[in-house]
């Protein structure tokens, strides 16, 4: 895991700035992979979900993806990680790439590509009979990584999700005790202690009251300096926040990606606009 | 971090997924090796059953009570029709007082008063059946002789605990929300249970009764006290002794010519098959419940 210099500029300096500047941007610390997805298609039993999508997800960018209620969003982020193949009659066709490598290629561990790609869920899901301390250990604990390397794991894990100030007196305190915005900044340590280079939000926020949410706005602008991120979101004004890109799906097909400014201020397809604008969703 | 790295990672080559991969295949075919011995038992039985008893099935079996003892022939058309008499007259006192117990615990009553009925209705459950009979026993029959309506009433309590506590998790299953829904459109909570809760659980309430009738239809124990000093005739007398199909298996196996084992196999089959029917069914309505009730 090398953290060589980036070979080309940090992507993010050509996005045109969103409408409201996100956090700080920080250097590449290192180069995630690119996201790309070919021919994405998604079914639940018979139903197709996602009808052939093409996307890329630069590395080390925000991508925010929007659209209606039952757009596809959920189910587009869950074929990165392969978490859609999870629900009973579901399946997928396409490629999935980090970089060129196909995650859907045989020789591909599903396992390893869920530690590679972490998630971050709708409503915060801390293990309910485990500590904070336990929660943030899980994933390295459970897949055996020595013991005595876990306090410094969790410790940084905690610090890169902005946590590590308010919990570090009450590591043992069950981990529901934590409010609602600390519960879900959690959830992005604990997926960031099995070191993922993408990380997927599905609404983060969506159960999270507005300066929670700002937390954890910020957090993404510093997290992408080393991990690829993609943020569902039913909130524009976040995705204008945080976003450098934004893909906007409708009914399982992708209508429009582009520089978020792009897609809120100046959008190709009529469709775009009616929705960044109100006009329905 | 370079592709050869990416590539490594993902393909799971580090030692210690590797070690994972194996003992998870391990695992996995432990389960499946369990699960493969679960159905198999299963298998077994009804295959035996099907195999012994298929000689004997026939219209005969339900066509013909049985006949006195050293004659040839007969069936088990009156055990039939007493199991039947008995699992009615057991379904018509269980059932409706089952449900009325869950919608009591589950609808009216506070959580500690739910709890310990939950309790009370698992302990009831687990009361031996031939307890259940001596009880009945001692109280209706004893100095009064046996009879249908004692036998029935011994399913009957049975019965209950099974019929309670699958309305108490079907009525879990409907989402508080829909009856929000009523009450908030001030609707009596009455009116909000009989015309929106009960109907989107019909189908699993049934299922629950469904289930015990299935249980209870080869109760044997239970009979042997309360009626089983039953006529060779179809009786629907419920102040007499009637005959049941599990009490008629036993005293045919009992008995020493190789046509009354025959006969007994032929019965068990009928009995399974009853058993499976219902099962089936069951299964069938709590599926359509959960669908209704977006589960």
């Amino acid at each position: 895991m090398s953290a060589r210099p980036p070979t080309t500029p940090p992507a993010a300096s050509d996005a045109p700035s969103p409408a409201a500047s996100p956090a700080a941007e920080r250097a590449i610390t290192r180069k995630a992979p690119t996201v790309r997805l070919r021919g994405l298609r998604a079914f639940y039993g018979d139903r197709e979900r996602l009808k052939g999508i093409d996307l890329d997800f630069e590395a080390n960018q925000v991508t925010a993806v929007i659209g209606p209620s039952g757009c596809g969003k959920s189910t587009l982020i869950r074929c990165i990680n392969r978490m859609h193949e999870e629900v009973p009659g579901a399946r997928s066709e396409g490629r999935v790439l980090l970089d060129d490598l196909n995650l859907y290629d045989p020789a591909i561990d599903v396992i390893a590509v869920r530690r590679t790609v972490g998630m971050v869920f709708q409503r915060p899901n801390p293990f309910p009979t485990m500590s904070i301390f336990d929660n943030v250990a899980a994933g390295p604990r459970l897949s055996g990584t020595p013991k005595k390397q876990l306090p410094e794991i969790v410790e940084r894990a905690l610090r890169d999700a902005g946590l590590w100030d308010e919990v570090k007196d009450r590591l043992r305190a069950p981990a529901h005790a934590l409010s609602g915005g600390q519960q879900q900044r959690l959830c992005i340590a604990r997926s960031l202690a099995v070191d993922p280079l993408v990380l997927l939000l599905d609404e983060p926020c969506s159960a999270l009251d507005p300066t929670a949410t700002l937390k954890i706005e910020d957090l993404l602008g510093e997290l992408k300096s080393r991990v690829t991120i993609v943020i569902v979101t039913h909130n524009m004004q976040q995705a204008a926040r945080v976003a450098d890109r934004t893909a906007f799906l409708l009914d399982g097909e992708l209508i429009e990606v582009g520089p978020t400014a792009a897609i809120f201020t100046n959008p190709r397809d009529r469709r775009t606009e009616d929705y960044v604008t109100g006009k329905f969703g | 971090m370079t592709r050869e790295e990416l590539q490594i990672r993902l393909e799971g080559r580090e030692g210690h997924l590797r070690r994972r991969r194996a003992v998870n295949l391990a695992m996995e075919g432990l389960s499946t090796a369990a699960a493969v011995v679960a159905v198999g038992v299963l298998a077994i039985v009804i295959g035996s059953v099907i195999v012994k008893g298929a000689g004997a099935f026939g219209p005969d079996l339900f066509l013909h009570s049985e006949v006195p003892f050293g004659e040839k022939g007969g069936g088990v058309a009156n055990a039939i029709v007493g199991t039947a008499l008995l699992i009615a007259m057991a379904s018509v006192c269980a059932v409706p007082i089952g449900l009325l117990v869950a919608i009591y615990a589950h609808e009216f009553s506070g959580g500690r008063v739910a709890f310990a009925l939950r309790f009370v209705l698992d302990v009831l459950n687990g009361v031996p059946t031939i307890v259940t009979g001596i009880f009945v026993f001692s109280l209706l029959v004893v100095g009064s002789g046996q009879t249908a309506f004692a036998g029935a009433l011994a399913l009957a309590i049975i019965m209950l605990p099974i019929v309670a506590r699958a309305a108490q998790e079907v009525l879990a299953l409907v989402p508080q929300a829909i009856r929000e829904g009523g009450l908030a459109l001030g609707l009596s909570r009455w009116k909000v249970l009989l015309r929106i809760v009960l109907p989107s659980a019909a189908g699993g309430l049934l299922t629950g009764a469904l289930l015990a009738v299935a249980r209870v239809a080869g109760e044997t124990a239970p009979l042997l006290f309360t009626c089983s000093v039953f006529a060779q005739g179809i009786s629907l007398n419920p102040a007499h002794a009637v005959a049941s199909l599990p009490l008629r298996i036993f005293q045919l196996a009992e008995g020493n010519s190789p046509e009354e084992h025959d006969e007994a196999w032929a019965a068990a089959l009928l009995l399974i098959l009853f058993v499976l029917a219902l099962n089936l069914l069951a299964r069938y309505l709590y599926a359509r419940t959960r669908s209704r009730v977006g589960q």
